[in-house]
């Protein structure tokens, strides 16, 4: 009797630790899914750290949510959990730490409450400074100008242009409002910018400047990790994520119609 | 301007655009500079196989992808991030954007014209379609293959930071 009581105890306190390890991994997963992390990488993490304690993950990536069940080795004892996805936009900071913590884990450098900690931390870590992205992105899309074989004053308009639709884009995406309705308004006002060349005559490669002007709302990453996805076999995320990419590709396509409407710029 | 002088300037703008867009996508601060100087190698690569060997631009950026994605999985460890967050930036100044807009725009001057100019922007719908997917897929595969080839190096990329 007295052996039969401190075997269940034993296996009641191997249930609460396998159900701490499923939450926290379920959540690490649904992070990193939040960040843009390719399915890959996210299985290979959350597969080290729970072998690393000792289980076996089963880890389904859904496009909104994530569903791990973990067994132990001689599998008696499960726990499962579904997490909702928490979505927090393209940071790649945040997915090597979350990187690095899983091999830590896993080489036993930190203990399982120590990487519940640094997690919370992660999760809370903050954007890079917004001015300083405003300046880079439209440097960057000024320098696209350049690469499409627009000329200085291409360039210029382009950089206004990126200046004002960027810094609209932030200043909407901070008051809540849906991302679909940003990225076209933000690729009107771009839009009506980049149509300077042509409203008055300036510079040499017009076309290139109205072209390029609306290139930096383009969703470069969440296509290639949805390609990633495919190659990998998760068509489900694949197809999330390219039909998340397209529909903001068509969001920008209308804001850009609108904005040569506007300006009444026929420019096929 | 002969041709070195526009591959270095190619080289020099597809950096800058490679920092600034992978800014939004806030890469750890030691990607910045391994983000510029792959880009830097890598967009010059699509560059000169379109304008000097008249490839096709799916083939080309195949070529230029590769050549990132080699270059990141290699870097990965003294970058000490996933090879990942330096190759996917390095990669979006040769993201499709423009055939990707104008697929859409092709679609709906699709629905607007008659029956005679129907089949012209059926037609611009579809090639833009088609060219960005497959670059964009030539892309992954390219930047891909080297992780996969690799992958002891690319996922312990981030064991030791």
């Amino acid at each position: 009797m007295m052996r039969m009581s401190s075997r269940t105890c034993s296996l009641e306190g191997r249930q609460l630790q396998m159900t701490e390890a499923c939450l926290f991994l379920s959540e690490y997963a649904a992070l990193m899914l939040g960040c843009g992390a390719t399915c890959i990488r996210i299985e290979k993490n959350v597969r080290r750290m729970a072998r690393a304690m000792g289980m076996r993950p089963v880890l389904v990536i859904m496009p909104s949510s994530v569903e791990l069940t973990l067994w132990d080795r001689e599998h008696r004892l499960s726990s499962c959990n579904t997490e909702p996805i928490h979505r927090k936009g393209i940071r790649f900071d945040m997915n090597t730490r979350l990187s690095s913590l899983s091999w830590e884990l896993a080489d036993g450098k930190v203990t399982f409450d120590e990487a519940r900690r640094r997690f919370a931390v992660i999760s809370r870590l903050k954007p890079a400074n917004k001015w300083l992205i405003l300046i880079l992105a439209s440097l960057a899309n000024a320098s696209f100008c350049r690469l499409f074989g627009g000329d200085l004053v291409s360039m210029g308009i382009v950089l206004a242009a990126t200046l004002a639709g960027f810094r609209l884009r932030q200043i909407m995406l901070e008051d809540g409002i849906d991302i679909r309705l940003v990225f076209a308004i933000s690729a009107f006002v771009s839009s009506v910018i980049g149509s300077a060349g042509y409203v008055f005559g300036i510079g040499e490669t017009p076309d290139v400047a109205l072209g390029t002007s609306i290139l930096y709302l383009i969703p470069g990453i969440p296509y290639l990790n949805s390609m990633s996805d495919l190659l990998d076999g998760h068509y489900l995320s694949f197809l999330s994520r390219f039909m998340d990419a397209a529909v903001l590709t068509a969001c920008l396509s209308a804001g850009l119609c609108g904005g040569l409407l506007a300006m009444s710029i026929k420019w096929f | 301007m002969n041709f070195a002088m526009e591959i270095i300037q190619d080289g020099f703008f597809a950096a800058v655009a490679a920092v600034g867009f992978a800014s939004i996508s806030n890469p750890p601060k030691s990607a910045y500079p391994w983000c510029a100087a792959i880009a830097a190698v890598g967009h010059p690569v699509r560059f000169v196989l379109m304008e000097s060997a008249d490839c096709h631009i799916a083939l080309a950026s195949l070529a230029a992808a590769l050549a990132i994605g080699c270059l990141a999985v290699f870097s990965a460890p003294a970058a000490k991030c996933p090879a990942e967050a330096i190759s996917f930036p390095a990669l979006l100044p040769m993201i499709p954007g423009m055939y990707a807009y104008r697929t859409f725009q092709n679609l709906v001057l699709c629905l607007c014209c008659g029956e005679g100019e129907f089949h012209h922007y059926f037609y611009l719908t579809s090639y833009n379609l088609l060219t960005c997917i497959v670059v964009l897929l030539v892309m992954a595969i390219g930047v891909t293959l080297p992780i996969f080839v690799f992958k002891k190096i690319s996922f312990k990329a981030t064991r030791y930071i």
